[in-house]
């Protein structure tokens, strides 16, 4: 049975380019829908429910970050439940731009000024569940995880790991699936210093699997607990 | 007359506080009692002063009218006399029809009673010989009575006789004169009253009795201008006891009061109580008539106690350098120097007959009567505004020199009165129009900030107080301290919501403005006392003034905000739209690329255009995120190309890097990497970054196949490296490693001080 594999990219150029990437990194059959803007995204993936999709879904999306009718973090939203691993392809590589998507549920994200053999690596690497995380957004997730609170807006300078935000007030302790073990917070911890992963696992004594394990938690974590949060404020604002 | 006009001053100038001991410095707790207690109290007393008010100003306004009903009684001939050369009387003019035919002689007597010039001398305070003064009385007494009848016969010296009936005035023949000084007195009784009620502290019912004396003396000048012969039974009598207590008690006041105010002075009592007890003994004697040469004893007996009150202010002013000080002892001054010409002027004046001697004791004192009256009227507003005071006393002090002048040179050159009246109108005028501007200057302060100066500090407070919003009270008061060149300046933690001038004039209590916008924040105001080095008091112009200097304070720091914040956007809006359009064309330019050099060439590009808007959308990055961010990439592309890297990053201080430093750092870094892998074929690059001692050191090496840097060309990409460089202000040089290789070192001194 092919993969499915959903491009949502408005420049043909680029989707035919990550095409080739796509076929290049599997060795499955693979089916390739396009998609130019979300409207035709949107209709490629049907209708969304909490029921086990239709059968034969997508086990693979692409989302470009900027398309003609919206942001390609609606996309990745809504499909927050969506079995299929979510990437991000973009040009942006900051973390301003970057965090937010993985919050919003990517899987990883793909930077398209790369060269093609370093794309076809990221990729088979985020499939295999080894995702990206650079310095930058390593802070903003030991912002995030230490403050508690909803992070909005870039980072205060000096905020990183140095920060000593304190709890916001009125809000107990956060609940276990929002809190990071002190491993994965001392792997984010050296991440953002910009350590790789092989450096991490020598300083740690751990196998590079094993940091690697604790990233995927990491992006677990950051998922669920933005999640949480939307629920929460959600809630507080009468929307459910 | 308006009736809240002086009470609100009042309320501010009604003396500090009398309890306060010698050298204890009183501070904020005294304003902030004082105030509270003015409030507070302000509606409970409000009332009953302000009913006691009208009623005192009924009375005064009642009281003149009776007076003025009493003096329309009495008969009266119409016309108008002088005194001539020789000491006799001489008829000007006349509307009775009787008297036209004998204008121009001489009258030498009036109902059959012989008269002299000394019939035309009002009043006898001012006749320096004993004898003549009881000469007065008799003559003024005689002839008041030899008016009152049904005919009078007026016998001039050609020996022509006129009988005429005297008739009443009526209030209509009251002279303008009168009216006028009625009108003085009455102001200035009410403002005496005033201050009386505003707060009855000693200080105040001093003032008080100082303003009385002097309405009591203009009331009896305007009472004496109705009359031409012969004053009404009491006043020939009363005359000259009676405005004699009136000058001494006023001179033992001002005494008083120089000794509470603007401090309390040791021994004040004593002092006060021996110039009350000089003033009461002398006026008992001169109105028991047991004192000879009583002129000199009044004249003496003031100039001594103005004498004194001067010595006594320059005494507090030494002790405190409080500004009323100098105001005080500046007026003062003015006000004896006068009293002294004028004493001197009717002194050698007193030989003299006729019509010069009458001119200087009559106009002469009446001047300086009415000087003083308007100086007193003037001294509770002094702190309200310094332009009215300064013009005034300005304006005061010239007429009065001309009026001396004038009185002088007709005693002792013995000019006729309009020579000297010219002569000295003339000089004064010249010494107004010359010393002006120079008097301005004394009483304003010379150095005050000009006002080119006044808004480059203020621009530059402007901008410091944004970088550092803690500071402004800090710059708010050097600032204030330039403006105003005050003797202390302290900061307080007591709010208040407007400028004030507190003191009498000897403090400025400034509240410090929320300038960066955060107005919940408490931030105290700023007291700064004695202006001038305490030589100038503060007014409500000057509150005013910084009132308006912290307005546009407030005005530049949300105007520089504005241009921030806007070339903030401005910087957002450009790299957004480099990164969207540069961006996404380049990415398909790239992908179309036809050749791998050409493609990387564009990738290039488009790294350095990342840089770029990522450098204007941040205005600073710090130097421990920039180093991870070049690490990881770094590793990233050395992975890529199959090379090792080796990192060594060291720095003790995690600086801010500029967006030049950044940007310029960013792409030396990644065009030296791409050196190595594309050109050098190397199989590991090694990166030592290291900042210590303001000196930044970057080497990175390569065990590639370069040689001879010295011949490379400089193409677009080492080029680039020295630009960025030289950007930094530092050095590169590129030199061969053993065994193979290129080691790359830029080297940047005084790394700070480039930033």
């Amino acid at each position: 049975m092919p993969v499915k594999v959903l491009i949502v990219e408005d420049n043909p150029v680029a989707r035919s380019f990550l095409c080739r990437v796509v076929r290049e990194s599997f060795s499955d059959t693979i089916v390739i829908t396009e998609a130019g803007d979300l409207e035709t995204a949107r209709r490629q993936i049907g209708p969304v429910s909490d029921a086990p999709p239709s059968n034969d879904p997508f086990k693979l999306i692409l989302v470009d970050l900027e398309l003609p009718d919206g942001n390609g973090m609606e996309l990745l939203a809504e499909l927050s439940r969506y079995p299929a691993t979510k990437i991000v392809t973009t040009l942006y590589s900051d973390d301003d731009h970057l965090f937010p998507a993985l919050q919003c549920g990517a899987d990883g994200y793909l930077l398209k000024e790369d060269r093609f053999e370093v794309l076809v690596e990221e990729l088979q690497k985020i499939v295999r569940g080894q995702p990206p995380l650079s310095p930058a957004i390593a802070r903003r997730l030991l912002t995030h995880f230490r403050g508690g609170a909803p992070d909005s807006g870039p980072t205060p300078l000096g905020a990183g790991f140095l920060s000593s935000r304190p709890m916001a007030l009125g809000r107990g302790a956060p609940l276990d699936h929002e809190r990071l073990t002190p491993r994965e917070s001392e792997v984010l911890t050296y991440l953002s210093k910009g350590f790789t992963i092989k450096e991490i696992a020598n300083l740690m004594g751990i196998k590079w699997f094993t940091v690697n394990d604790h990233i995927k938690s990491i992006y677990k974590k950051l998922n669920v607990s933005s999640r949480a949060e939307a629920a929460v404020l959600a809630s507080k604002q009468g929307l459910v | 007359m308006a009736l809240d006009a002086p009470l609100r001053p009042m309320a501010g100038s009604a003396g500090l506080p009398d309890r306060r001991a010698p050298g204890e410095n009183f501070r904020d707790s005294v304003f902030s009692d004082r105030s509270l207690d003015g409030s507070a109290s302000m509606s409970r007393w409000m009332g009953w002063r302000l009913r006691l008010l009208v009623a005192f100003a009924l009375i005064g306004c009642v009281g003149l009218l009776l007076l003025a009903r009493e003096l329309a009684a009495p008969l009266h001939i119409d016309a108008s006399w002088r005194a001539d050369a020789r000491g006799h009387v001489e008829l000007v003019a006349s509307p009775e029809p009787l008297l036209r035919p004998h204008i121009g002689k001489q009258l030498v007597q009036l109902g059959g009673q012989p008269l002299d010039a000394l019939a035309l001398q009002r009043s006898s305070r001012w006749l320096t010989d004993d004898a003549e003064r009881v000469h007065h009385r008799d003559l003024h007494e005689r002839l008041f009575a030899a008016v009152q009848h049904e005919n009078v016969t007026l016998r001039f010296s050609d020996g022509s006789a006129v009988e005429l009936q005297p008739h009443q005035r009526g209030f209509v023949g009251l002279p303008v004169m009168f009216w006028a000084l009625c009108g003085l007195a009455l102001v200035l009784y009410l403002v005496a009253m005033v201050v009386a009620l505003a707060k009855p502290s000693s200080r105040n019912l001093i003032y008080a009795v100082m303003a009385l004396c002097q309405a009591g003396n203009l009331l009896l000048i305007a009472v004496e201008s109705t009359v031409d012969f012969g004053l009404p039974p009491p006043l020939p009598r009363l005359d000259m006891p009676a405005r004699m207590a009136f000058d001494l008690l006023t001179a033992a006041a001002m005494v008083n009061a120089v000794c509470l105010h603007p401090r309390r002075l040791p021994g004040a009592g004593l002092i006060a109580l021996g110039a009350w007890a000089v003033a009461a003994i002398l006026s008992v004697l001169a109105a028991l008539g047991l004192l000879a040469a009583v002129w000199w004893w009044a004249q003496g007996g003031m100039i001594v106690m103005g004498l004194l009150s001067i010595a006594l202010l320059s005494w507090s002013y030494r002790i405190e350098p409080h500004p009323f000080a100098v105001v005080l002892r500046r007026f003062g001054i003015v006000t004896l120097v006068t009293l002294v010409l004028l004493t001197a002027a009717v002194a050698l004046s007193a030989d003299l007959t006729g019509a010069s001697y009458a001119t200087i004791s009559a106009t002469g004192s009446l001047a300086w009567y009415v000087f003083l009256a308007s100086l007193l009227l003037l001294v509770p507003f002094m702190s309200r505004s310094q332009q009215v005071m300064r013009e005034f006393s300005l304006l005061a002090a010239i007429s009065t020199v001309a009026t001396s002048l004038d009185l002088l040179f007709v005693a002792v050159f013995s000019l006729g009165q309009f020579a000297s009246l010219t002569l000295s109108l003339f000089v004064s005028l010249g010494v107004y129009s010359g010393a002006r501007q120079w008097i301005l200057n004394q009483l304003l302060g010379s150095s005050m900030l000009t006002t080119e100066r006044m808004f480059e500090q203020l621009y530059r407070i402007a901008r410091e107080v944004e970088a550092h919003p803690e500071r402004t009270p800090a710059l708010l008061a050097q600032l204030l301290r330039d403006l105003f060149e005050p003797m202390e300046v302290s900061l307080s933690e007591r709010q208040s919501s407007l400028t004030r001038v507190a003191g009498d004039g000897s403090t400025l209590l400034v509240p410090v403005p929320a300038l960066s916008g955060d107005k919940a924040t408490s931030r105290g105001s700023i007291t700064i006392r004695f202006a001038h080095r305490g030589r100038r008091l503060f007014t409500h112009d000057d509150a005013r003034l910084t009132d308006r200097i912290v307005e546009q304070l407030r005005r530049a720091v949300a105007f520089d905000k504005a241009v921030e914040q806007g070339r903030s956007e401005e910087r957002m809006r450009l790299a957004q739209d480099l990164h969207d359009d540069i961006g996404a064309r380049l990415l398909t330019l790239m992908y179309k690329a036809q050749s791998p050099e050409m493609e990387e060439y564009v990738r290039h590009t488009l790294q350095d255009l990342k840089t770029l808007t990522r450098g204007l959308a941040a205005p600073s990055h710090r130097l421990s995120h920039a180093a991870a961010e070049w690490k990881a990439d770094l590793t990233q592309r050395l992975a890529a190309a199959h090379v090792a890297l080796g990192w060594s990053c060291n720095f003790y201080d995690d600086l801010l890097l500029t967006v030049v430093q950044w940007s310029a750092l960013t792409r030396v870094l990644r065009e030296l990497v791409s050196n190595a892998i594309a050109h050098a074929q190397a199989q590991r690059v090694d990166i030592e970054f290291t900042l210590a001692a303001d000196q930044l050191q970057l080497t990175v090496s390569d065990n590639g196949n370069g040689r001879n840097p010295r011949a490379w060309s400089h193409g677009l990409g080492l080029g680039g490296v020295r630009k960025r460089v030289k950007q930094l202000g530092g050095a590169v040089e590129w030199r061969e490693v053993a065994p193979r290789g290129i080691s790359c070192r830029v080297t940047i001194h005084d790394w700070s001080a480039r930033a």
